[in-house]
């Protein structure tokens, strides 16, 4: 075996030989000569008082996928007729330059490059998102999301048809910001792709937003066919393009979650609903919501509902009112920190009113009105009962009251007595006959039984 | 009254069997549809309200129903003042002392006290309970229910507060008066041995002698001429009363 060992030594030695060949150097003799001025620190100064460095990394250059064309394919002039340019501006300098792509790149190809470019010839140039010397395969530019930022991590316009420019720039920290920042470009814009980017001709900046919340259905199905329930549903449906959609409550790239901030939630309908929401904020419950900060009290959706939201105006709505304050009134956990009685509800319910509120709704005769909690302490406008305001409130009671008992006097609200049992210091009055009557009717009763069976007795021992 | 024939004696025309026939009538409604939204939660009560055709028709029925006990005894007030007043009636109604002691007596008979039953005139101590019950109860519910159907009228000239007063005392004496004809005036018109399977004579006007004698003897003296013979003084020991009943009317015949 010892004499095969020069043999492999030689092997071994020349296989390393091979194996750096192509390191030397991958330039051609006229690249070499640009290299030769472009090592070193060189920089151009434009019109507008900018400068551009122009050292020119060779490793970049050897690496990119135009690593072999040479330079004076894209420069268009060799080493040895370097012209001496000038240029307005930096802008103008690589504007000019990115037209060169066009000589081997079809950029028309593109739909979205082809808009792009007939827009403007420099606000948007092809080294913009593929770079110069480094430039890249698409592919290789970035992955996922940051594939999309690459372009859209500038400022880029959309034109809509009736002239409104939208910046269409995004920022990246905003998506990570989101609650779905684990998601793609792509799952909400389902059209684009890494291979095509349609051109989109939308009338409106409303009208792309309308087709793009159709989208959060994908994922959020259960709350998609909530909203065909909805009021605001139906309102888009009719043509009432300023009926909310997805995105106008939950935002779009910045979309957080809202589920624990209730002031955040109630003030997406103050959007729409500004003078409602200014009563609300002034009620017992809006106050505490945004005075104190009190999270117990009802927001919009809380009475309302968000996506099925079915418009206050059916008589459905007004027969669940009971239910809906019974949501809060009648939960001994949350009113007792706010020293409320639970009973309001049952009381109501065992009331004229809301016995008749009951028949009416269980023989669905639901468009008849009986007042329910609403038509006696308001709706946004609700006040505390008690406290500082409680004898201007029973001064306007009488007025709520002659909504339906026409010709009701200032006596009248006193025939409801509120919801208490009766008791010896609110009704004296009930309380006593209520008593008087639980002690006599059993008196009279057992007293008349008793004879009738004294009665029997005795016929049984005549006979 | 007369005597009409040797088996029986007139006791009621046709007025006053007409009259008993809408007072049990209206008071049978007023009770089916009043303790049905007294006791709403209940089943039946449901049953009866859809039946009459939702809760605005059963308070519809129960209103009218109360017109309709109101003029009755209105008109009955009315006829009776006038007939004692001007005809010169027998007050038969009135409540004497005799109907207390009365009362005492027959617990004292029937607890084996006494030897006798209370010795009535034209109506006994029961009957004027349960008249009296229907003559002022009713008021008392007339007055109640107009109030609880025009509380705003009643709120023009009195205290808001004396609705639901209205509202307690209807509530309350509704189940009083449903109770007492439901067990007392049953028992005593259907169930009582006495007049089982039931008492005729407020249907048909007329009371055997035989019963006259037993239940209202005083009365009978006093129409007939004739002094019944007391029990005590004919037997040492205590009496039928069924078989004293047909000594005195064969003493008659």
């Amino acid at each position: 075996m010892r004499s095969h060992k020069p043999i492999l030594y030689l092997l071994f030695i020349s296989l390393l030989i091979f194996s750096m060949a192509p390191a030397a150097s991958a330039l051609s003799d006229d690249d070499k000569a640009c290299m030769g001025c472009h090592e070193s620190d060189l920089s151009m100064t434009f019109g507008n008082g900018e400068t551009q460095k122009l050292k020119v990394n060779q490793q970049e250059v050897e690496k990119s996928v135009h690593g072999m064309i040479g330079c004076s394919t894209c420069h268009g002039f060799t080493a040895e007729n370097h012209p001496k340019r000038s240029y307005k501006s930096k802008r103008e300098h690589s504007s000019l330059s990115a037209r060169e792509c066009q000589k081997c790149h079809n950029a028309l190809d593109n739909p979205i490059h082809k808009k792009l470019i007939s827009e403007s010839a420099t606000k948007t140039i092809c080294s913009d998102c593929h770079g110069f010397h480094a430039v890249k395969r698409v592919r290789e530019l970035a992955k996922g999301n940051q594939y999309c930022l690459t372009c859209h991590n500038r400022e880029l316009t959309v034109h809509y048809k009736d002239g409104f420019k939208e910046n269409v720039q995004i920022k990246e920290d905003v998506l990570n910001n989101s609650v779905h920042k684990n998601l793609s470009c792509i799952d909400c814009h389902v059209r684009v792709s890494a291979e095509s980017h349609p051109v989109r001709d939308f009338k409106t900046k409303r009208d792309f937003s309308v087709v793009m919340a159709e989208h959060c259905r994908r994922c959020h199905f259960d709350k998609y066919s909530k909203t065909l329930e909805g009021i605001h549903f139906k309102a888009l449906s009719q043509g009432n393009a300023k009926a909310p959609i997805c995105t106008d409550c939950h935002g779009t790239h910045a979309m957080a979650s809202a589920r624990n901030n209730k002031l955040a939630n109630a003030k997406k309908c103050e959007k729409c609903h500004s003078a409602i929401y200014a009563i609300y904020a002034k009620s017992v419950h809006g106050s505490a919501l945004i005075r104190e900060n009190i999270e117990d009290v009802p927001i919009c959706s809380d009475c309302h509902k968000a996506h099925d939201n079915a418009g206050p105006h059916t008589a459905d709505f007004r027969v669940s009112v009971p239910q809906t304050c019974a949501g809060c009134h009648a939960k001994k956990e949350i009113m007792q920190k706010y020293g409320l009685s639970t009973r309001v509800v049952d009381t109501y319910l065992q009331d004229f009113h809301g016995v008749t509120m009951k028949f009416y709704k269980q023989y669905g005769k639901t468009e008849k009105q009986i007042a329910v909690c609403i038509d006696c302490h308001g709706v946004h406008d609700i006040m505390k009962t008690k406290g500082e305001n409680a004898a201007l409130i029973k001064a306007n009671l009488v007025k709520r009251c002659q909504k339906c008992h026409a010709g009701a006097t200032a006596a009248f609200p006193d025939s409801w007595i509120s919801h208490y049992e009766p008791d010896i210091k609110k009704a004296p009055m009930v309380f006593f006959i209520d008593w008087g009557y639980k002690i006599f009717i059993p008196f009279m009763i057992i007293g008349l039984v008793l004879q009738i069976i004294l009665h029997m007795w005795r016929y049984i021992v005549n006979r | 009254m007369e005597t009409t024939n040797n088996e029986y004696i007139k006791r009621f025309g046709p007025l006053r069997i007409l009259e008993h026939w809408l007072n049990a009538g209206t008071f049978i409604l007023l009770v089916v549809t009043g303790l049905s939204q007294k006791f709403h939660t209940y089943d039946l009560s449901l049953w009866i309200i859809s039946v009459f055709g939702g809760i605005d028709a059963t308070r519809l029925v129960h209103r009218y129903s109360g017109i309709m006990l109101t003029v009755m005894t209105l008109q009955h007030v009315l006829v009776a003042s006038f007939g004692i007043i001007v005809k010169k009636w027998q007050p038969s109604m009135i409540i004497h002392l005799k109907d207390f002691r009365d009362a005492i007596d027959n617990i004292k008979y029937y607890l084996g006290l006494s030897e006798e039953p209370a010795r009535c005139d034209r109506f006994d101590y029961k009957q004027k309970f349960e008249y009296w019950g229907v003559v002022v109860g009713g008021m008392l519910m007339a007055a109640t229910g107009l109030a609880l159907w025009f509380p705003i009228l009643v709120t023009r000239f009195l205290p808001g507060q004396l609705i639901p007063v209205a509202k307690a005392l209807h509530t309350n004496e509704a189940l009083l008066a449903f109770l007492v004809i439901i067990i007392w005036h049953i028992y005593n018109a259907i169930f009582s041995p006495e007049v089982l399977p039931i008492d005729t004579v407020i249907f048909t006007g007329k009371i055997s002698k035989a019963r006259m004698i037993h239940e209202h003897p005083i009365e009978y003296e006093r129409i007939t001429g004739i002094t019944l013979p007391r029990h005590h003084e004919h037997h040492g020991h205590e009496p039928e009363p069924e078989a004293a009943a047909e000594t005195t009317t064969t003493t008659i015949t």
